[in-house]
């Protein structure tokens, strides 16, 4: 009998466990049959939209507009990801888009990365719950990747035509929304005369004083940092800049003037960090949180000026496609793209902005001089996927993991 | 005897200077919100958020949960193995050990593919079955503290002993687990509370991924952006959490007293 | 049903053992089905992808990518500072905590220094990074005071917190506390009648360790030792906060494949958590097969 009970109990945890390992399986599989119902549905609403953006071009979007703003309304909520109130102003992005349109916006992981994005895309497959996200803002190399991946729905707002065509799908499902460039965030109660340029950053001065913010082997605004400075190294020439890079980042270190540490505000504060090459708008946003405490100068480097682009997606299995597409519409409409002028980014379509003369000019005066972006190089998709192979794969080696 | 008390005190106040040292870093950055004169306005900041009570109230409240379900399910596991079952030993320690190393964002990754709202076990369709399934992360995150803790306390008691001279008196197994064991083990099991209190407190992925308002989210999003509030904060957090654990100590051991005749 | 066995007289033996074996299987299935659910049925996911590739079908391919310089020394620069961080954790702890209790200190630093470790076990991460950086770094509160007051330029030695051994150090910061808080349940273990009896019969305070005290603590020591080890092995945001860019231990790696920005082979970061799995569970099996060893005449 008590060996029965033993056998009896064995089987009982082993039957559980097959029958809720086998109901996973299935439901993998239903998924799976699912998301090819979502895409064929998204590509139905995408034919319509160019059809109302030509009419939006003559005659306000009244109607088609009215039925998206009563769609979103039924769904009542947006869930976004990554988005920190402190990055490109989205903080007030948001609040105006509550205030508007009365929708509640659920906000996940701000502080998640562009891979966490698609992460989370891919694991809320089934999930119909909060914590599926309906949107994603991530790097340029990310938009074409979920595109292949079938993680991403089309829609071309009503201002699509004055996107530029560099900048986004031809089929509409992904579109850049801001840019900056790489500049220097250098706290000024330490450092007394500010680098002007890459070159001099390899000077004595600035010993033990530049950081990166990020990993040079997984985050974008790294990489994208010692693209910049191979770039100028280089003098330009976008085959050389990222090996020029690593060899720039490991004279940086014998010199000693490199500091391993990924630069924070608080670090740029204490001391650790005085010189951080990050996005502009990073660097101005916290210019102005740490309210002189300590004083902040923000430097865009003479040569070597890269564009970081960010893109906009709609998630395929939105559980609110239709209060996504609102906020689409809202962050591509003049109002959204001058708040994210606000929060130093530059918008998508400023260009198309300035020309119009919407942009007011205090607006203008509190970004650093027009000039400093003449010069500036947006790398395309292949050339940032050639230069992240090179600097992830050789960092190590060529920089030299000096931590042994 | 002098000698060793001698060696006591010195281990006890090198000790002391390693673990507060730091802290009065932390602390000396945290002052200097102002410029050039030390103040108190990085903690006035963090008081005055709203967040910040609504968050640690909430992690509070999954940490003493997390702890209850941690114990009962612990403390009965690690008796059994001890007294009937010693060859599952290595595979329950094994088991213990795996949430250190499998990272928390494929366990929390795992889950929201498991039990979504399309699977037999919708835990994340509401807000309560979603708290549950944090519960339940929670606990197994603390696996190997608990687990550790209770098992070295088990070793340091008779347990066949006990259980028999118990078993003799004609007790049941729950009056035995829990009026004679459990008492005996008191000491480990506090340590393993207090471990898991400061791990749920601080925890992170989870919540986040779960899109639950606890406090480790609250605390990432102050420390992303901004220079002094986050030294602030890990104080306020270091001397609250320090607080709530004096309260699990006393309450603890306050029982103790008065359960000894 | 164990009332019934106490009035009657025993039956034969086996069968006591065996009834009482069962109901504890029934004892124990609560927290086998838990960890089924909770934790096994999630991380199958991450064993089955190690041996997939993007498209979903099987390879070996990931396994075989582990072969490559940056990912070796990777596990090897891990396996070096969670060996060290245990090591030392597991001897410092272990001599505060003997200090607090066994050492005839006042009564109030036991739950002092209990509860201070509860909270430093947890204190990681980017608070502890930037706590170090503040009071060791090269502008640090301590550096720049031993400069300007004791005339001592700490970096002039040589010292550089962004190091291995300043990890270490950083590490000690949680792995000091886990050990105190686990083992001083053991040392409350230790009876003051062994240690009398000792005495009597002549023993000195190191024979007194070393035959009578070390070899009943010993399975514990281990057994925490190991946590420690695989506390530090699986810590990440530490040492990505404090040498960021510049130290390669697999759990960066394997954040980054993850969730980066940039990098992303999911399956290869699986695969790395695997070869984390196989190590974690080679140093269990070491752990038991030294604890039986010295099991041997407990029992």
């Amino acid at each position: 009998m008590t060996s029965a009970w033993k056998l009896a109990s064995s089987s009982l945890v082993l039957a559980f466990a097959l029958t809720v390992a086998g109901c996973g399986e299935e439901k993998k599989e239903e998924q799976a049959a699912e998301t090819t119902a979502p895409a064929p549905a998204a590509q139905e609403q995408a034919a319509p939209a160019p059809a109302a953006t030509q009419d939006a071009a003559t005659a306000p979007a009244a109607d088609p507009m009215q039925a998206l703003i009563d769609a979103a309304k039924a769904e009542g909520q947006l869930t976004t990801i990554a988005l920190p109130h402190d990055w490109c102003n989205y903080g007030e992005m948001i609040e105006g888009f509550k205030a508007k349109y009365g929708l509640t916006v659920n906000e996940l992981n701000p502080d998640a990365g562009s891979g966490d994005e698609i992460e989370a895309i891919k694991a809320n497959k089934g999930n119909t719950g909060p914590q599926a996200p309906d949107v994603i803002d991530v790097g340029l190399s990310f938009g074409p990747s979920s595109k292949a991946e079938g993680l991403i729905q089309p829609y071309k707002v009503a201002t699509w035509d004055s996107i530029p065509d560099s900048a986004k799908d031809a089929e509409g499902y992904w579109y850049g929304d801001y840019y900056g460039v790489l500049a220097f965030q250098i706290n000024s109660d330490v450092v007394k005369t500010a680098p002007q340029d890459w070159a001099d950053l390899l000077k004595p001065e600035y010993a033990n004083s530049v950081a990166l913010a990020g990993d040079p082997r997984a985050s974008n605004q790294a990489i994208q940092g010692v693209y910049a400075a191979g770039l100028s190294a280089a003098g330009g020439d976008a085959a050389k800049a990222a090996d020029a890079g690593l060899k720039y980042f490991a004279d940086l270190n014998k010199a000693g003037n490199f500091v391993p540490v990924i630069g924070k505000s608080a670090s740029l504060a204490q001391g650790a960090t005085p010189i951080i090459i990050r996005w502009d708008y990073n660097a101005l946003a916290d210019r102005d949180t740490l309210n002189g405490n300590p004083k902040v100068d923000v430097v865009v480097p003479k040569t070597g000026v890269v564009a970081g682009v960010y893109v906009q997606a709609i998630s395929a299995y939105a559980p609110h496609p239709n209060a996504a597409k609102l906020w689409m519409e809202y962050l591509y409409s003049d109002e959204g793209q001058l708040t994210w002028l606000k929060g130093y980014c530059h918008p998508i379509r400023f260009n198309d902005l300035v020309k119009n003369g919407k942009v007011p000019q205090e607006m203008l005066d509190k970004l650093p001089p027009a000039a400093a972006y003449e010069t500036a190089v947006f790398p395309t998709v292949e050339e940032q996927n050639a230069a992240k192979e090179v600097i992830t794969k050789q960092w190590d080696t060529v920089v030299g993991a000096n931590v042994q | 005897m002098n000698q060793a008390r001698i060696g006591a005190w010195i281990a006890t106040i090198l000790g002391a200077l390693y673990f507060v040292v730091p802290l009065i870093g932390t602390f000396e950055f945290s002052l200097r919100m102002r410029r050039g004169e030390y103040s108190f306005d990085a903690y006035r900041v963090v008081f005055g958020d709203p967040q910040f009570q609504a968050t640690f109230a909430y992690s509070t409240l999954q940490a003493l949960a997390t702890i209850v379900v941690g114990v009962l399910l612990v403390v009965p596991t690690a008796y059994w193995i001890q007294l009937r079952l010693p060859k599952l030993r290595p595979v329950v320690e094994f088991i213990t050990l795996m949430p250190l190393v499998i990272p928390a964002i494929v366990i929390v990754f795992g889950y929201i593919r498991l039990y979504n709202s399309s699977s037999i076990l919708p835990m994340t369709a509401s807000a309560r079955a979603t708290d549950l399934l944090l519960t339940f992360s929670y606990v197994t995150l603390a696996l190997p503290y608990m687990y550790r803790a209770v098992d070295t306390g088990l070793r340091a008691i008779d347990v066949r002993t006990l259980t028999e001279a118990a078993e003799n008196l004609g007790a049941g197994w729950p009056t035995i687990l829990f009026k004679v064991i459990l008492p005996n083990v008191r000491s480990a099991i506090l340590s393993g509370a207090f471990l898991t209190f400061a791990v749920v407190i601080g925890e992170f992925t989870m919540a986040s991924l779960l899109n639950r308002p606890a406090f480790g989210p609250y605390l990432q999003n102050i420390g992303a952006n901004r220079a002094y509030e986050p030294s602030a904060l890990a104080i306020i957090a270091f001397v609250v959490t320090w607080a709530c654990m004096g309260l699990i100590n006393v309450f603890g051991r306050g029982k103790q007293i008065k359960a000894a005749p | 049903m164990a009332q019934d066995i106490q009035t009657s007289p025993k039956p034969a033996g086996i069968s006591l053992e065996t009834s009482q074996k069962s109901w504890a299987w029934i004892g124990v299935s609560p927290f086998f089905i838990f960890a089924l659910l909770f934790l096994i049925l999630p991380t199958l996911d991450l064993m089955i992808g190690a041996f997939q590739d993007a498209q979903g079908g099987f390879t070996l391919q990931n396994l075989a990518n582990l072969n490559t310089p940056s990912i070796k020394s990777a596990y090897w620069i891990s396996l070096k500072v969670s060996v060290a961080s245990a090591l030392t954790g597991a001897l410092f702890g272990f001599l505060l905590a003997y200090a607090v209790v066994l050492g005839g200190l006042p009564q109030w630093l036991r739950p002092t220094l209990m509860t201070f470790s509860g909270v430093a076990s947890n204190f990681a991460g980017l608070p502890l990074a930037f706590a170090f950086i503040a009071t060791l770094g090269r502008v640090g509160l301590v550096t720049v005071l031993l400069r300007e007051f004791a005339g001592f330029d700490l970096y002039r030695t040589g010292f550089n917190l962004l190091s291995f051994w300043g990890l270490t150090l950083t590490y000690l910061y949680f792995q000091i506390p886990l050990m105190i808080l686990i083992i001083t349940p053991a040392l409350d273990g230790l009876k003051r009648e062994w240690r009398e009896a000792s005495e009597i019969l002549g023993a000195s305070r190191l024979q007194y360790w070393r035959h009578v005290a070390l070899p009943i603590l010993w399975p514990s020591i281990l057994g925490t030792t190991l946590l420690l080890f695989a506390n530090a092995f699986g810590a990440v945001a530490t040492a990505y906060a404090l040498t960021g860019s510049s130290l390669n231990i697999v759990t960066i790696l394997l954040y980054a494949q993850i969730r980066g920005d940039v990098l992303h082979d999911q399956n290869l970061g699986y695969a790395l958590a695997l070869g984390m799995i196989l190590i974690t569970g080679v140093s269990n099996g070491a752990y038991i097969w030294l604890r039986s060893r010295s099991e041997r005449w407990l029992r």
